[in-house]
């Protein structure tokens, strides 16, 4: 059903991203155990990590970075629009606690 | 007409799978909602027991390893039925039905050892984003589980899978795969930060 023209990954592939998922996790992990040595760029990091997992099945395991540049847009609209409403909490809630505190 | 016989759709893709990718991106409005609530409440400080103070975080790891996993048997399963291979099709589907089963089994599991220790869905409002936070997504979880046994059923029922037909393994792995995807933000955000 696929109408990209790109080839999709083969199994030896797919297993391949399956294992660099699992050590991506591991990392993760390993951080949160870590995180007294390695202190304020525990956080940042495990976020990059997220994202980068996050990234990888979408492009990957869900095909987006072989789809139509129509359905690309709809899932990223959809990212930017949950991206903008945390946004606007998190400056209404700082600001509230500026003004109110 | 395409490979399945649907006609080509003016967008270049065909409709019920751009439904299928809109659908998705309403559902990262949902959960993005649910998250900003529960980030909302996380590092306030409330009465009674806190989440951090009952989880368990290797358990939790293993079970998100288990989710992960399982959509490296989906993406097989699709691979599987691209090649009309029945059998291992099959197989893989039902790989990942009982991947989601465990996964959802350690849920369970893991919910009832934070009501036993005290931190219950009314324990404060924190706990209650966090209930209503993760057992969405659990119940998404079973939907999917749900969803890949009608489809062996119906496998085994039409004497084999295709990519045609209202019940599409591509749509039901595209629902799997962002309930994973849903998790790996879930277990960061939830759990390690």
């Amino acid at each position: 059903m696929s109408q990209s023209h790109r080839p999709h990954p083969t199994p030896k592939q797919y297993v391949q991203i399956a294992v660099v998922l699992g050590i991506l996790t591991a990392i993760e992990v390993t951080l949160f155990y870590t995180e007294s040595i390695i202190g304020v760029f525990t956080d940042p990091l495990l976020m990059v990590l997220a994202i980068s997992k996050f990234i990888i099945v979408v492009g990957w395991f869900m095909h987006l970075r072989f789809e139509n540049r129509l359905v690309n847009r709809f899932f990223v609209g959809g990212m930017i629009l949950a991206l903008v409403l945390f946004a606007i909490v998190m400056l209404e809630r700082a600001s509230a606690n500026f003004f109110f505190s | 007409m395409n490979d399945h016989g649907y006609p080509h759709e003016p967008t270049g893709i065909e409709t019920r799978k751009l439904g299928m990718w809109i659908f998705l991106s309403t559902e990262i409005l949902f959960f993005g909602t649910l998250i900003t609530t529960y980030l909302i409440f996380k590092g306030r400080s409330f009465d009674g027991i806190r989440l951090e103070e009952v989880y368990d975080i290797p358990f939790t790891s293993v079970s998100s390893f288990v989710l992960l996993m399982s959509s490296l048997t989906m993406v097989l399963a699709h691979n599987a039925i691209e090649k009309s291979d029945q059998e291992r099709t099959n197989i893989w589907l039902l790989a990942t039905a009982l991947l989601g089963a465990v996964f959802l089994a350690g849920q369970i599991y893991e919910f009832t050892e934070f009501y036993h220790k005290g931190f219950t869905l009314t324990v404060n409002i924190y706990g209650s984003t966090f209930y209503v936070l993760t057992g969405f997504h659990g119940a998404h979880v079973f939907i999917g589980v749900v969803l890949l046994i009608i489809l062996l059923g119906v496998g085994q029922r039409q004497k084999g899978l295709s990519l045609d037909g209202g019940m599409n393994l591509e749509f039901i792995a595209l629902y799997w795969h962002f309930v994973d995807i849903v998790w790996i933000v879930l277990f960061t955000v939830v759990y390690l930060i």
